[in-house]
């Protein structure tokens, strides 16, 4: 037994000694892959050069390669961002979602749900997603704050990329859905919750905004001698949106719905993107005049069989064609909940959308929406090492993930 | 016999063509075509006339009352052939009892449902219904195509097989094992009593002491015909094995009881895929392919792909597709693309959904390869197969067009061609 132990010993410190050396971000070099840099045109067996968690620099093959590089040969493979998915359904637990406590919770922040070693996360990681927003779910009027994460870190600090990126408000019929008005019975019941209706819906988010307006104006000008309200952290974050340095997540499926959304920010003067808007082709006109941007969930769930979405939202299999003629930002988003977004994305262009604009609907657009484009959702100098190496080209459903970087860090191989 | 048949046909056609003028010609100019022989073609024309393939050829000139189809930038290839569904049957596929051996598809399929509409939308030419997983001895099935008002103008072959499962509540496996050996022995031993009864008055009506009685005049019980029938060999059975665990027990029924059996296998059976080489017929796999797998020891998740599994034994597959999601394994060239992606082979992955179910319902004279003599099952593609841009652009079953995609109205509805405004797309 004894005799065992500077065996294991050694065997231990290889290992360990391995561990930290691939922890390690060393200078890797891609050579040979058509590279998609989404923000400039693709190199045909490209080098791609990244350096210190970052991408030190790529172009055509007459790159020279530095020193001391660890080149992995890439011939024939297809390289694209990290992917990067504007809602996406992981690490947290489906009952962590939704704080029932009461229908208005600005304050609450999903980070705080955030489970760093779920599955999803790893799940979503070894089909190329890197980077994810998550957000609290869809019962609430107000859920609150969401937060853009990496799906993979040294640490759980470090995972959360931003915090506080999105502010979510639900309209439709969801967030009243199991409400009841008073009929004898307990009226402690949580089910007496309000609002019942989308009138009650509406105006429950009009009265938060106003209820923050009222809560500036005593918290900036005391009246005479009044005592000063105090701090109030939800009120705190209603604020934020209505100065606009934080954007409100409208998830409005339906046409009424969408325009309800864009009133709502016309009127209180929030920046918005729309999410889930599967009807949106009904009032493209609309969404382009306010300039709104559209998270879309799932392209490959339409289905010819019945066009019902969420809130009866009818759904039109040219709708990303659409947006894109118009001009309208659009993300693709949903991974965790149906397929790899990879191949979301690839029945986007089935339904007729051009590639390139579907492989920027889950990588550039997604990060500028949320606001972390300087770090991730393109290659270029300075951006995160966020890179997937494909077997082929990323749309067709045959082609596999040769590997992940994360960083600069090889993850999935 | 296969040789026999082709030349049977195509002598019925030669005598039929030269006697009058085709009543249904058709011709296609394809660009290419995926004939699953092994050999695909460019640039040919294929006849069809009366139904069947005549003639493919770079030479061959269309008659001239013939139909042409340019499909000259196109890909034609065999309409797919589904081996095992369970689509298509209004009210479900469940039966609330265990032991329903007497029940038939042709009882429930609908040929109104969207589950015919999108088949023949995704270019499936022949389908075999049969009851649901869940029930232990389900009834007995059908092949039928996606087109037709009636289920008469849609049968193909009656009565095929009859569905076994091996499914069960959670904690019975065990129990599900017993119930169904205990079902086909009730059978076996009515059966011996019933013949036993049979050879008794035999011989008493050659001892004289049959009275007035002259004929046996006694018909087994119509009830458990079709279990009789398969434990006689007369009838296939399609047994659905739902996980490894269940195996051991499908080999014995197979191997040991010596039914004719067809495996249907859940997802999880490929952990036996080993033990599965030796088998009669083909096995059909679930339309769930790809899942994960949890090392119970690490913790450690890995992404399988059944068919990945049984290919690597070299154990030959049928697919299937899922009739009850809105994901894109309800689409025949998703399943194909999965194995591909999995390292299958393209062919293997392509047979699985011509090939070898035609020659598993007893077709394969007839479908699941683009060669004279067959029956004109043809898809038109607007590219590759696997490709996920790749529509059916048109499909021609037993001769006649019977999907256009350009008249698809549920289709054209959903790319917004009705919609005010709204330039037509696609």
């Amino acid at each position: 037994m004894n005799r065992c132990c500077p065996t294991v010993l050694i065997l231990l410190a290889l290992a360990h000694g391995a561990a930290a050396q691939s922890d390690r971000p060393a200078l890797v070099v891609l050579k040979g892959a058509r590279i998609h840099p989404v923000a400039s045109a693709p190199i045909d067996g490209g080098v791609l050069i990244l350096a210190g968690g970052k991408v030190q620099a790529l172009g055509g093959a007459d790159l020279p390669v530095p020193e001391g590089a660890k080149v992995i040969d890439c011939t024939g493979k297809v390289i694209t961002p990290g992917l990067v998915d504007a809602g996406a359904n992981v690490a947290i637990q489906p009952r962590d979602r939704n704080e029932q406590g009461d229908e208005v919770t600005p304050q609450a922040r999903i980070v705080d749900a955030m489970d760093p070693l779920a599955r999803s996360l790893e799940r979503v990681l070894r089909q190329g997603v890197t980077t994810v927003q998550v957000n609290p779910g869809t019962r609430n009027v107000i859920g609150g704050t969401g937060a853009v994460l990496r799906t993979h870190a040294a640490s759980a600090a470090e995972m959360v990329l931003k915090d506080k990126s999105q502010l979510r408000i639900v309209l439709g019929a969801e967030p009243s859905q199991g409400n009841m008005a008073i009929r004898g019975g307990n009226p402690d019941s949580i089910y007496y919750r309000r609002p019942t209706t989308r009138m009650g819906v509406v105006w429950t988010i009009r009265k938060a905004f106003y209820d923050a307006q009222a809560y500036r104006e005593k918290r900036t000008i005391p009246a005479n001698g009044a005592p000063m309200p105090e701090l109030d952290a939800g009120m705190e974050v209603l604020l934020e949106a209505l100065d606009r340095k934080l954007t409100v997540r409208s998830t409005a499926r339906a046409e009424q719905d969408i325009r309800t959304a864009l009133r709502l920010a016309e009127e209180f003067g929030y920046e918005t993107v729309l999410d889930e808007s599967a009807e949106v082709w009904r009032v493209i006109d609309l969404v382009a005049g306010a300039k709104a941007k559209v998270l879309f969930n799932l392209p490959s769930a339409a289905r010819a069989r019945d066009g019902a979405a969420a809130d009866g939202a009818e759904v039109r299999l040219n709708t990303l064609e659409l947006l894109a003629k118009a001009k309208v930002p659009f993300a693709i988003q949903g991974s965790g909940a149906g397929l790899p977004l990879i191949q979301e994305a690839a029945f986007a262009v089935r339904q007729g959308l051009d590639a390139e604009t579907a492989l920027a609907a889950i990588t550039k657009v997604p990060a500028e929406v949320l606001g972390v484009a300087d770090r991730v959702g393109t290659l270029a100098p300075g951006r995160d090492a966020d890179v997937v190496v494909w077997s082929g080209d990323p749309f067709d459903p045959a082609t596999r993930i040769e590997s992940v970087f994360v960083q600069g860090r090889q993850v999935v191989n | 016999m296969l040789l026999r048949t082709l030349l049977g046909s195509a002598l019925a056609c030669a005598a039929l063509s030269s006697a009058a003028p085709a009543q249904d010609a058709l011709a296609i100019r394809a660009g290419k075509v995926l004939t699953m022989t092994g050999k695909d073609l460019e640039n040919v024309v294929i006849l069809v006339e009366n139904g069947r393939i005549t003639a493919i050829s770079d030479e061959v000139k269309p008659a001239w009352n013939a139909k042409v189809i340019d499909a000259t930038d196109k890909v034609v290839m065999p309409a797919w052939v589904l081996a095992h569904t369970s689509g298509g049957l209004s009210g479900g596929d469940v039966e609330n009892m265990l032991n329903v051996p007497y029940l038939t598809v042709k009882d429930a399929l609908d040929p109104a449902s969207l589950f015919v509409e999108e088949a023949l939308r995704n270019g499936v030419g022949t389908f075999h219904v049969m009851p649901g997983n869940r029930t232990m001895l389900g009834g007995t099935g059908m092949v039928a195509r996606p087109y037709g008002k009636t289920v008469e103008d849609m049968t193909v072959l009656s009565r095929t097989a009859l569905k076994l499962s091996l499914a069960s509540a959670p904690g019975q496996r065990t129990t599900q094992i017993r119930r169904l050996q205990r079902a086909l022995q009730d059978v076996r031993e009515y059966l011996e009593d019933f013949e036993r009864r049979k050879k008794e008055f035999e011989e008493e009506k050659a001892a004289g002491a049959a009275g007035d009685k002259k004929e046996f005049g006694e018909e087994p019980d119509a009830q458990k015909k079709p279990v009789i029938e398969l434990l006689q060999g007369k009838l296939r059975g399609y047994l659905y094995v739902p996980g490894p665990a269940e195996v051991p027990e499908a080999l014995r029924l197979a191997n040991t009881a010596k039914l004719d059996l067809v495996l249907v296998l859940g997802w999880q059976c490929w952990r036996a895929a080993r033990a599965l080489t030796n088998l009669k017929n083909p096995v059909v796999l679930d339309p769930d392919l790809e899942a994960y797998d949890v090392d119970p020891e690490t913790d450690t998740e890995t992404l399988v792909c059944a068919a990945a599994e049984l290919a690597k034994q070299g154990v030959p597959f049928a697919l299937s597709i899922d009739t009850g999601t809105d994901g894109p394994q309800r689409f025949p060239w998703w399943q194909a693309a999965t194995l591909v992606r999995h390292g299958v082979d393209r062919n293997i992955a392509l047979a699985a959904l011509t090939t070898v179910p035609a020659k598993l319902l007893g077709l394969a004279d007839q479908v699941g390869t683009v060669e004279v003599g067959k029956v004109a099952n043809l898809q038109i593609l607007t590219g590759d197969p696997l490709k996920a841009t790749t529509w059916v652009d048109q499909v021609v079953l037993e001769g006649q067009l019977a999907y256009e995609r350009s008249k698809d109205r549920r289709l054209q509805h959903l790319f917004g061609k009705n919609d005010p405004g709204q330039a037509q797309a696609k």
